[in-house]
């Protein structure tokens, strides 16, 4: 390419003014078209005029991977190559010439009505502005089809006798990209990740202890076992995770005014009796009024986006939590990240809708009423003639549906980046990505259906594995696109639900009353784990600053980092601190006599799950006194909350 | 220390950049944050001709006919109709020939020559008025909802031009309490870097007396207490298992968010949130309650190496600005709450050289009338809670109802001409624009523009790309530049 075309399509790229493919809000485009006026014609916009003209029209021979007569628009650089746009000079572009040509020979496309005047207008007026160019947009897609249907693979057959299914299925695919097995990790690291996995707390010391010294081999089983069956602790923890996928809180835009209701008191049950997961899900898309809270969504005050009705809520969040589907685009217009379409994201909406719902294209009414329609139109269809209540549960069958194997593979997969801190398919929210072992994402989805989707046999399957098992990958830089999908479990940071809980657990201070409608109260007489927990509290300072979200949209993973800001709550927060003085003054009061050696065993064994080496004993004392004082021990315990050791799960 | 600029600074202060910040922000692009769109292409931004920006937001739609846009006055007798009504207040000279603005105003009227005037600023007519969503419209360029969690404008520029000095919080945001009264889930909603994450999200400081209380240790601690907790942890850093073994990125952020916070906590610069420091006579002309406090520490900030301050009255339902009944008397208040702070901080900045590369803001969700809700034949419903035909009582007597048809921004130094009024609006009801309308996205584009962000800066989200102005739409109005 010579350098002045490079400089010109650099102009072209920073100065063209074009819209894009983010469609918000209109309402006030009557305003911002009175603050436009006089400022002439407005550029012609590519991802909604000019994408639809070339899909209509080219895309058929000329894009992702059919490029008759050796002519690509995939790309722009692509579409310049062949010389057939002079960028700035339609008049003598050979695009236009053979779109208005009446020669059958020469004439495009070859087949077909052909390209309206207007259309042809609106391709000569963008080329005359320089053919601006989404940046990065592409016709080609992605090679990866993810089929609908579960496939059953052969195991292969084990290595090294490690025969658990998930680790045939691992070990070779490590073989394969020749990653050395991650390492064993020891009885106390695998207790404590295990402990904050499935229930979200850390391992009491009396247990922690008896598991260490436990000389039976199949103590492990037993321990998974033990946790999977802690019906209450299960629930309280997994409770965040759902709370962020359904986006259920306690508190929050809409529930002050009727625009939004809660779920909580079902959701907790649910995950008490362990729901089949197909049950939880057909409750919540044709629910019962304690379920009916999510697809109610939320109902905003005033005038809301085209896209962001209650009815594309539902679409957009159906999509997304139960299959890994982003809607967002496709709620707006044709997808142009994937293949989902405009008619897909209203016909999931019409399912819901209870009047008569008018398509509108980037805000723009179209005069077409959606018809309902689901994403897989194979599985079964939906008449339109049916009470929504009706609509409704023929949806959640089709969801649900045993060949519908998007449904079981997003799930596990889901529940395998929670364990293992990255996905089989990676992001969670992209399913359409290639899974790194399709055949270990589709032996979990069979497991999960065959074991009547039950999540805790899921887990518990997983936690067996010598892969779970294993020391974790250290990655020096998270998510390299280049770097091998599976090396071993991922370094997790706590979510703030489980730092506050331990934070509770470990200075013997928690509130009294759960926020949350639904769960029982306390026993009095409970074990130190059954402390309320902070899932089931209202947000507060601490919990937002380390990252709990506002649940006005579906969040399925976490930031993993932390932040400067969440530092410095964690430093000089009043609130943290505020706990920690009260924590350690209740301790000193409730175990007089206890020696700073004993102080110091017991906070590191609950708080790091092992003994202090004789370097840590020192500095320890040195901070905590002798005797030890409240003082002192608010300070020692600042200090081990403050370490990675502490906040990360290994 | 002020590293100024330190994205197109010297190689020293890029250095020191990249030391202080540079591989938290690295580590945080690489763990999943959003990358810049056009990552293989940069995007050609504007020479900047600010480095700070502190945005004075006036929270609850301040009427422009009461402020800076005034009309033909009525004064209060039993009897006028409320259709007479434009505002409630005579006018007053400024400091700019043939230019007048409402009584009560009249040291920021002393500086207007230092600034632009833009009295054409027109908002969204959202439906139902509700002042979070259009303040959520203002903050972040997007009309609530979004299916993603769109970024406060403070967390763009410091996403985008990052600290000025790293001992300082990028985008700080002072006089707002998100807790403990109405509407505060929906404030919060736009009071967040959203997608970017918390490290450019705000540092709240509700109030600017207890300020300095952000950056020392914790009540019930003493400094000499708080060092031992970090020596001790510095310590048993070195001495856990964790320390001879290879380093993740986990580890990396832990360690490295604790020294950032510790810079903050320790350095000079945490004086700057100390407005006991300040010499009472200076801490006198600003000290008209929360917000002229926010203003000094806003410049105290400024100086220290702020990147983004926003200062607000403080948005509460129905009060302040937010006048649903007995406007007049209540303007009256809110007047002298703003107006000595604002052209003190003017002064202040000029006098320290500092106004030249500071750009100050003033802005408000929309306007208000006596008569209209909305604009012209809105559906919105009327909010007034001292509805009369007629004039009654004293709480008839103010502009009860939120207008979005025109508004009024204040915009000072950074690179913003002096002495500039742009835009009308009519004289008569409805007080709708009639010249050089400015919208949300354009006013943005221009505001972003001097700080040295071009309008279609956009980040990658959910694999489609998210503009600074809503879907790279903004344009920045040339004319109100100095340099064009």
């Amino acid at each position: 390419m010579d350098r002045g075309l490079r400089r010109r399509m650099h102009q072209t790229a920073t100065d063209r003014r074009f819209a894009i493919l983010a469609c918000a809000t209109i309402g006030w485009l009557m305003v911002e078209g009175l603050a436009r006026a006089g400022e002439g014609p407005r550029p012609v916009d590519f991802a909604h005029t000019i994408v639809p003209i070339i899909r209509a029209h080219c895309a058929g021979c000329h894009t992702d991977g059919k490029y008759k007569g050796s002519f690509s628009l995939d790309t722009r650089e692509a579409m310049l190559r062949s010389e057939s746009v002079v960028l700035g000079k339609s008049a003598q572009s050979e695009l236009i010439e053979r779109v208005l040509s009446k020669d059958p020979d020469f004439r495009m496309p070859q087949k077909g009505p052909g390209l309206t005047a207007s259309e042809i207008d609106q391709l000569r007026a963008w080329i005359d502005e320089g053919a601006s160019w989404e940046p990065g947009f592409s016709f080609k897609v992605s090679r990866y089809f993810a089929p609908l249907k579960l496939r059953r693979p052969t195991l292969p057959a084990a290595r090294d006798g490690r025969d658990h299914p998930i680790d045939r299925l691992v070990d070779t695919y490590l073989n394969a990209h020749k990653i050395p097995l991650p390492r064993p990790i020891d009885d106390a690291g695998f207790a404590r990740r295990l402990f904050l996995d499935v229930i979200g707390l850390l391992p009491p010391p009396s247990e922690l202890e008896a598991f260490v010294k436990d000389e039976s081999t199949d103590k492990r089983i037993r321990l998974i076992r033990r946790v999977l069956n802690d019906r209450r602790a299960y629930a309280d923890h997994w409770l965040t995770f759902w709370n962020d996928l359904l986006r259920n809180d306690y508190k929050g835009t809409g529930y002050i005014d009727g625009g939004r209701k809660q779920i909580s008191a079902w959701l907790y049950q649910s995950l008490i009796d362990n729901k089949p997961y197909d049950r939880f899900v057909r409750e919540l898309i044709s629910p019962k009024p304690e379920s009916e809270g999510f697809i109610k969504g939320i109902k905003w005050r005033g005038r809301v986006n085209a896209s962001q009705v209650r009815e594309i809520q539902f679409s957009q969040n159906v999509s997304q939590v139960f299959f890994g589907i982003n809607m967002k685009c496709a709620s707006c217009h044709d997808s142009f990240i994937d293949r989902w379409k405009l008619n897909d994201a209203y016909g999931l909406a019409a399912v819901i809708a209870e009047s008569p719902l008018e398509i509108a294209r980037c805000d723009k009414l179209t005069g077409r009423i959606a018809q309902p329609k689901f994403l897989w139109p194979e599985l079964g269809s939906i008449d339109p003639a049916w009470s929504q209540e009706r609509r409704l549960e023929k949806l959640a069958g089709m969801v649900t549906h045993p060949d519908n194997g998007w449904f079981a593979r997003t799930i596990v997969n889901r529940v395998w980046h929670r364990l293992m801190g990255r996905g089989i398919v990676h992001p969670v929210d992209v399913m359409a990505n290639e899974p790194w072992s399709p055949d270990l994402l589709d032996y979990l989805a069979n497991h999960l259906v065959d074991h009547d989707y039950d999540l805790k046999a899921l887990i518990g399957h997983i936690a067996e594995s010598s892969a779970y098992q294993s020391s974790p990958a250290i990655s020096s830089e998270a998510d390299q696109p280049d770097s091998p999908a599976f090396r071993g479990p991922e370094i997790k940071r706590m979510t703030a639900e489980q730092f506050v809980d331990a934070l509770w657990l470990l200075t013997k201070i928690a509130p009294a009353k759960a926020d949350s409608p639904g769960r029982p109260p306390c026993e009095a007489s409970a074990p130190d784990h059954r402390y309320l927990r902070a899932s089931l509290m209202k947000s507060d300072e601490l919990m937002r600053s380390l990252g709990r979200p506002n649940r006005e949209q579906v969040v399925t993973t976490r930031g993993d980092v932390l932040t400067t800001l969440e530092a410095l709550d964690l430093s000089n927060g009043q609130l943290f601190n505020d706990t920690l003085a009260k924590g350690a003054a209740n301790l000193i009061r409730s175990r007089p006599g206890t020696t700073a050696d004993e102080w110091i065993d017991s906070i590191y064994i609950q708080a790091l799950g092992r003994q202090p080496a004789s370097g840590e004993r020192a500095t320890a004392r040195e901070l905590l006194g002798s005797p030890a004082t409240a003082e002192g021990l608010a300070d020692l315990l600042w200090v081990l909350t403050a370490l990675p050791e502490f906040q990360l799960i290994r | 220390m002020i590293v100024d600029d330190p994205m197109r600074g010297t190689d020293g202060s890029r250095r020191a950049f990249l030391r202080a910040m540079g591989a938290a922000t690295a580590a945080a692009l690489a763990s999943g944050e959003p990358v810049p769109v056009s990552a293989a292409e940069p995007v050609r931004q504007p020479e900047p001709t600010a480095d700070t920006m502190i945005l004075l937001w006036l929270a609850g739609g301040m009427a422009s006919p009461e402020t800076f846009d005034p009309k033909r006055y009525t004064p209060y007798e039993i009897g006028v109709p409320a259709e007479k009504i434009l505002c409630t207040f005579p006018s007053i000279p400024t400091a700019l020939d043939g230019v007048r603005i409402s009584q009560g105003l009249e040291h920021t009227a002393s500086v207007l020559d230092r600034g632009v005037l833009i009295r054409s600023h027109v908002v969204a007519d959202l439906g139902n008025i509700l002042h979070s969503r259009h303040q959520y419209h203002w903050h972040t360029g997007y009309v609530p909802p979004q299916t993603v969690a769109a970024p406060h404008l403070g967390a763009w520029v410091a996403k985008v031009r990052g600290p000025r000095n790293p001992a300082i919080p990028a985008f700080i945001n002072i006089g707002q309490r998100l807790e403990g009264h109405g509407e505060v889930e929906e404030l919060k909603a736009f009071t967040t870097a959203g997608f970017f994450g918390s490290e450019y999200g705000p540092f709240n400081i509700p109030y600017p007396l207890d300020a300095i209380a952000a950056v020392r240790p914790p009540r019930g601690v003493n400094r000499d207490r708080f060092s031992r907790r970090e020596r001790a942890y510095r310590r048993l850093m070195d001495e856990g298992p964790l320390a001879g073994m290879a380093s993740d990125y986990h580890r990396q952020s832990v360690v490295r968010a604790m020294e950032n916070a510790y810079r903050l906590l320790n350095s000079p610069e945490r004086e700057a949130f100390d407005l006991s420091k300040e010499p009472k006579a200076i801490f006198d002309r600003y000290n008209t309650g929360r917000f002229g406090q926010g203003c000094l520490l806003a410049r105290r900030l400024t100086e220290a190496g702020a990147r983004f301050i926003e200062v607000t009255t403080e948005y509460v339902p129905f009060l302040s600005w937010d006048t649903h009944e007995n406007g007049h008397a209540t303007y009256t208040e809110m007047k002298k709450q703003i107006d000595q702070p604002i052209a003190q901080l003017i002064l202040d900045l000029e006098e320290r050289g500092l106004l030249d590369r500071t750009m100050v803001v003033v802005a408000s969700e929309f306007s208000r009338d006596m008569m209209i809700e909305g604009v012209p034949g809105s559906t919105a419903k009327d909010q007034s809670r001292a509805k009369a035909d007629v004039m009654q009582k004293p709480i008839h007597y103010g502009l009860h109802r939120h207008f979005t048809g025109s508004g009024s921004v204040l915009i000072f130094g950074g690179g913003f001409r002096r002495g500039l009024v742009h835009g009308e609006t009519a004289p008569e009801r409805p007080l709708v624009v009639t010249r050089d309308p400015v919208s949300i996205p354009d006013l943005h584009a221009t505001l972003l523009h001097a700080m040295g962000i071009g309008p279609r800066t956009a980040f990658d989200v959910e694999k489609r790309p998210f503009y600074v102005t809503k879907d790279g739409t903004g344009q920045p109005i040339k004319t109100l530049l100095a340099r064009a």
